[in-house]
């Protein structure tokens, strides 16, 4: 008798008892559909963690962090801008480093005409615009000519424009950053994510930043890589490379993004599987009902049991009907929890606004997992009908 | 066909052992069709599932086709059940929520026949007992007659050995009664070999031979044709 026979004949019973059967595929919907929702949100969490660290562009940041002993040894050290041009040009000629984005940010004054307001002022190199780029929404970018230059121009946050100009548009307008002029030449994109607030910021071409402040130090530095997986080597020979330069031994350093990326992993799997455990007794509670279900049926069927019997179906062929009959119950649950489930994490992550994984593996696994618990559940169902009496079935009122 | 020798069987009831079958001997040929009567509680239902195998004897032995069949496992019972008998009950025993077709078509489901050729076969089972109109009929749609043709025809599906009822038109009345058994006739007459139980005089004068059992044995045995054919009879 084939599988096929068997799951039409378990779709006409659950068919015929539409009303139980909802009901009870209701408690595995629930239970499928919850812990489907938290394994994807909590998935959709670590990879936008992760790829909140580890930089989506292959960067990584070299840091500047002398130890207690450096400090002590060299108490300028502190004072001391971390990043040389020198230092910019050394890592830049390590072969794997495709670029380096080096920066410096004062926090300081600007004044139009007679508001002032503070704001981070952020002087940026070429490279800036390649790797982490600056989204202009009105006027221009910074132009390689501004970089080469050094020309007094800036890109402004768009709150600028609320805080500084009232509203007045402030293509052209020249601010004064240290008493120095600096014309406006464009405005960047007002954020939009739920965790980003409207920061004050204007960018200056490196060589207009350096004048402005009369410092010629870098206080931050990210080197690119072509792949990603060069990029931790390469920040390690950089690092390398600048303690041996300063004479430090561990001053600058990279972070092993690796060690990093694991750690969230494991925070946010270990979430996930509590949360996860919680949602799954929904789903043993469920189980639970259609073993209950279940035996009630065969209890109700003990008369077709004994007929199917004597017109000569053997105990594992009643067994394997009801057992299809409980896993198709729990799949065609599972399946619509899955559904929900997906669509409430789809939910989340949409006004989260982090990536939804509802992944082959889950939806898989999910459906796999349903029918493991139909067996679990339907096999003790299933051995009640198969080990009974034909004679006395068949008188059963 | 069927041979029976010195067949007990005994229930445990309360930790008593009470024998129902004291020893039954019992010869039945190919193509007999044979009436077992007696009083309630005698046994017959008792033989007959032994009979159907549907149940074992605790002892004696049970051969059928010359096969020592009391000595087969459950599941070779159920396949020979399958194949070579055909079961009538009492209560017709259809399932409820399948039409007429499809319960002539379940002992093919476990005959492993394909769709096609199950609905075949069981739209001429049902044509043959008069009821190729109520095909997609459901039981509770059917008088008792008509229930008991869709059993009949069920039965004889697999084209089995054996037909076996027991109490066939215990729930019909006189008229249906006869139609019934005139269908038994006609399965007969084309070679069925068929066992009856019954209470009724009228019921039993359809078959060629009446076995009598009482309180687990039998009793009389009146084989029309045997004795007209002068054998002597076990
Ligand atoms: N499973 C069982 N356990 C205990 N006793 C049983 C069992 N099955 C049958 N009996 C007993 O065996 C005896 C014969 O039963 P059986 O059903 O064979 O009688 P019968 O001749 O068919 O009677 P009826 O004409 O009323 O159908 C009865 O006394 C009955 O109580
Ligand atoms: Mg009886």
């Amino acid at each position: 008798m084939s599988i096929i026979e068997n799951i039409k004949m378990a779709l006409s019973s659950l068919r015929a008892h539409k009303m139980r059967s909802v009901l009870t595929m209701l408690g595995i919907i629930i239970g499928v559909g919850s812990v489907i929702a938290v394994v994807a949100i909590g998935q959709g969490g670590e990879a936008m963690l992760k790829s909140q660290i580890a930089g989506s562009e292959n960067t990584i940041e070299l840091l500047y962090m002398p130890s207690d002993e450096e400090l002590q040894a060299n108490p300028n050290t502190m004072m001391m801008a971390p990043f040389t041009e020198e230092d910019i040009r050394a890592v830049e000629s390590i072969p794997e480093v495709k670029q380096v984005v080096a920066t410096s940010s004062e926090y300081g004054r600007i004044r139009y005409r007679e508001e002032q307001i503070e704001a981070s002022i952020t002087g940026i190199n070429q490279a800036y615009l390649d790797v982490n780029g600056l989204e202009v929404e009105s006027g221009r970018n910074l132009l390689s000519a501004d970089f080469l230059g050094g020309r007094r121009v800036a890109v402004v946050s768009a709150s600028l424009q609320d805080e500084l100009f009232d509203g007045e548009d402030p293509l052209g307008q020249v601010i004064y950053i240290r008493a120095q002029p600096v014309e406006i030449v464009g405005i960047l994109e007002a954020p939009t994510g739920l965790f980003d607030f409207g920061v004050n910021e204007v960018y200056l071409p490196w060589n207009t930043w350096r004048t402005v402040f009369a410092s010629s130090d870098y206080s931050q530095v990210t080197l690119q890589t072509d792949r990603a997986e060069e990029l931790q080597e390469a920040g390690t020979k950089a690092a390398d490379l600048l303690n041996r330069m300063h004479g430090t031994e561990e001053s600058y350093q990279v972070v092993n993004m690796e060690e990093i990326a694991a750690g969230i992993g494991q925070v946010t799997r270990i979430m996930t599987i509590i949360i996860g455990s919680i949602a799954g007794v929904s789903l043993l509670v469920g189980g639970i009902g259609v073993m209950n279900i279940m035996l009630v049926s065969v209890t109700e069927r003990t008369r077709e049991i004994g007929v199917r019997m004597s017109l000569g179906a053997t105990r594992g062929q009643i067994l394997f009907q009801f057992l299809i009959e409980a896993v198709t119950l729990t799949l065609i649950g599972g399946a619509i929890g899955m559904m929900l489930g997906g669509g409430a994490a789809s939910l989340v992550s949409y006004f989260a606004g982090w990536p939804s994984l509802v992944s082959w593996p889950v939806v898989v696994g999910g459906l796999l997992f349903s029918m493991v618990i139909g067996v679990i559940f339907g096999i003790l169902p299933a051995n009640k009908a198969a080990r009974l009496d034909p004679i006395q079935s068949l008188r059963y009122e | 066909m069927i041979r029976l020798q010195s067949i007990v069987k005994s229930f445990t009831v309360a930790k008593d052992e009470v024998q129902v079958l004291k020893g039954i001997d019992l010869r039945i040929r190919q193509g007999e069709f044979t009436a077992i009567m007696g009083p309630s509680g005698s046994g017959k239902s008792t033989l007959m599932n032994i009979i159907g195998c549907l149940d074992r004897p605790t002892s004696g032995a049970y051969f059928l086709n010359g096969d020592l069949v009391s000595q087969y496992d459950e599941n070779e019972l159920a396949h020979i059940r399958n194949r070579s008998i055909g079961f009538v009950f009492q209560q017709f025993q259809l399932l409820p929520r399948l039409n007429a077709l499809k319960n002539v078509e379940l002992p093919m489901i476990y005959a492993g026949l394909s769709k096609k050729e199950r609905q075949k076969r069981a739209a001429d089972a049902l044509e043959k007992v008069g009821l190729s109109e109520r095909m997609h009929h459901l039981p509770n749609e059917l008088s008792g007659g008509q229930k008991q043709r869709v059993a009949i025809a069920r039965a004889i599906v697999n084209q089995p050995d054996l037909i076996l009822a027991d109490e066939p038109t215990g729930a019909l009345d006189t008229k249906t009664s006869r139609q019934i058994m005139e269908l038994f006739t006609m399965l007969n007459q084309e070679g069925a070999t068929i066992v009856v139980v019954t209470h009724e005089e009228e019921v039993a004068e359809y078959a060629k031979r009446i076995v009598h059992v009482r309180d687990g044995l039998l009793v009389k045995d009146e084989d029309h044709v045997a004795a007209k054919e002068g054998e002597s009879v076990e």
